[in-house]
């Protein structure tokens, strides 16, 4: 616990675990959608858009986290509008938008001195040097993404599973859609001082994917992948310090360490119990797991 | 205007860069129809990040960059493998999560060494003015191995894009596809790395095939158009780069050039496509 607590003694820690923890919460409750969705490649194409707006910003001396967003939403557009022609498929299109978007801001930053600094800084954060305003701006966004996850959750959640039923109620698909995907920017875009464009897309999805490992609820999922991802967030910022390596890259670090530890040891969907019922079954498997979900589960797999 | 197109080229480092983005634009045209047509613009986007810790342990072991990038594909692509098999995760999830955690492991080498800014941008956006005749010449075995193999198996790649349950229903085994298919972009992004780096990769392998979808209904046609995108993208690409920053003043990196060159032909590609209406509007309420 000393430990713990001599690593965050000074003001450039404490300010980085404060926002470890919010980055860490909202990225994982986020996340839990992006995967009922199946939006993993979404997010890291405008993890990669939002380079380009950021770049506009600093040339521009416009605010960094404005001029980023305002580009996603732009980004955002072109994506659901070349998805929806007929002879170019949504990956290719999300794909060339992610390329594009890209290399436009490594264009416009290759035009100006001190290149390399601000990129690396973009791509992968520096979570030692945010500021209080950085701070404010994660808390404000969070509250405001929480608060609109919150109000649309049922609407949200019935979109995942059944379009065709939300459709048929009466609710505007296309909006909830859109509605689901500038929360998801807004979360990227907030991460971004912390964890940089690239590594926000491992808090997003990493936690998240955890917890649907652990739990075959959604309520428990929700709850599960915001604690994972502060978790993962604040022990990577605590490792960072004492090996001295980057801090956004040993968050990514241990989340994913956490996922693949999941992947081998969760109860009912890990590869090791996996492996055990493969086996002819013992008279011991009778006492674990109730009737109907053993029943599904080898037809499952 | 000849002075204004040839003129570059008479450098010699202009000279390989040429040769090097010609070869990269034939390769990642064929590769790239494939890309498209079995939606793996996300794979070769995670290959491309996943690739990257495998030069910066290459790099700093002294051993040959191409070498470690291999091993870094190859075990990508098993990862890949094994993760979709677990179908609680999805295979988009497993991938976000490899491919974020692999290039973690990249950053986290990197941020330990003293040159870090520089080396990172060098791995992420290549330095194509700076290839050399034994990359020349990597690049080179690399596409008429890939090209190779595509030839050979093209007939089996084609029929699992449009009819895997025909293609399993004949005896091919979807699984040694797939895998084969995903090794051979790996190796794709290892020829292209030094040239144009790891992030732009994706853009030369999306971009042409996709333009060149828009235009032909033919495979064949396709795969012609996709090369020719390919080869033009490069071409223009170093061209704009050199004569902005030599006469206009810009300076411009040349990978990042050549991937705008490539998408400003993609939307050309589609205006002439709307206006020819083959792109139909019907299509858009399935």
């Amino acid at each position: 616990m000393s430990w713990l607590a001599g690593t965050f003694s000074d003001d450039f820690a404490r300010r980085a675990l404060v926002e470890a923890v919010l980055a860490g919460g909202l990225c994982g409750v986020v996340g839990v959608h992006v995967l009922l969705r199946r939006l993993p490649f979404l997010t890291v194409a405008l993890a990669h858009a939002n380079f380009p707006g950021a770049v506009l910003a600093a040339l521009l001396g416009l605010n960094l986290l404005l001029g980023a967003g305002l580009f996603g939403v732009l980004v955002v557009l072109v994506v659901v509008g070349l998805g929806t022609r007929d002879r170019v498929e949504e990956t290719s299109a999300v794909g060339m938008v992610l390329a594009g978007a890209f290399a436009l801001g490594v264009l416009l930053l290759s035009a100006q001195a001190g290149f390399t600094k601000d990129l690396s800084a973009f791509l992968v954060g520096s979570i030692l040097t945010v500021q209080r305003s950085d701070l404010v701006a994660t808390a404000v966004t969070g509250t405001l993404v929480l608060g609109v996850l919150a109000a649309l959750h049922k609407e949200l959640v019935l979109g995942a599973f059944d379009r065709g039923g939300l459709a048929a109620l009466g609710y505007p698909v296309a909006g909830l859609d859109l509605a689901l995907v500038l929360c998801l920017q807004l979360t990227l875009v907030s991460a971004l001082p912390a964890v940089g464009a690239m590594l926000a897309v491992a808090l997003v999805v990493a936690p998240a994917a955890t917890a649907r490992l652990w739990t075959d609820r959604l309520g428990t999922t929700m709850v599960l992948a915001p604690c994972l991802g502060i978790a993962a967030a604040v022990a990577g910022l605590a490792v960072s310090q004492h090996v001295r390596a980057a801090a956004g890259a040993t968050i990514v670090l241990v989340a994913a360490a956490l996922f693949g530890l999941s992947l081998l040891l969760a109860p009912r969907h890990g590869l090791v119990s996996k492996l055990r019922r493969s086996r002819p079954p013992a008279g011991r498997e009778a006492v674990s797991g109730d009737a109907p979900e053993r029943g599904t589960a080898p037809a499952a797999r | 205007m000849s002075e204004l197109v040839l003129e570059p080229f008479r450098l010699p480092y202009m000279q390989r860069a040429l040769a090097e983005v010609l070869l990269l634009g034939v390769l990642t045209g064929v590769a790239g129809v494939f890309v498209v047509l079995r939606r793996l613009a996300f794979m070769s986007d995670a290959l491309t990040h996943t690739v990257f810790p495998g030069l910066v342990v290459a790099h700093l072991a002294g051993r040959s960059l191409a070498l470690g990038a291999l091993a870094f594909g190859v075990l990508t692509a098993v990862l890949f493998t094994l993760l979709a098999a677990n179908r609680r995760v999805g295979s988009d999830a497993g991938m976000a999560i490899v491919l974020t955690a692999l290039f973690s492991v990249g950053v986290v080498l990197v941020s330990r060494q003293h040159s870090y800014t520089s080396d990172l941008t060098l791995f992420l956006f290549g330095r194509v003015l700076t290839v050399d005749r034994a990359d020349l010449v990597t690049t080179l075995v690399l596409a008429v191995l890939v090209l190779a193999v595509l030839a050979v198996l093209g007939k089996e790649l084609v029929l699992r894009a449009f009819d895997p349950e025909g293609s399993t229903a004949m005896g091919y085994r979807g699984v040694v596809l797939d895998l084969v298919l995903n090794l051979l972009i790996a190796l794709v992004v290892v020829a292209a790395v030094k040239a144009v780096g790891t992030v732009l990769v994706v853009a030369m392998l999306v971009v042409p095939a996709a333009s060149a979808r828009l235009l032909a209904d033919r495979l064949a046609g396709m795969t012609i158009l996709s090369c020719a995108f390919g080869v033009l993208g490069g071409w223009g690409g170093l061209l704009a780069s050199y004569q902005l920053s030599v006469r206009g003043g810009l300076r411009l990196a040349a990978g990042a050039t050549i991937v705008v060159v490539l998408v400003a032909c993609f939307l050309a590609a589609l205006a002439v496509a709307a206006l020819r209406g083959r792109d139909g509007a019907q299509a858009a309420a399935p």
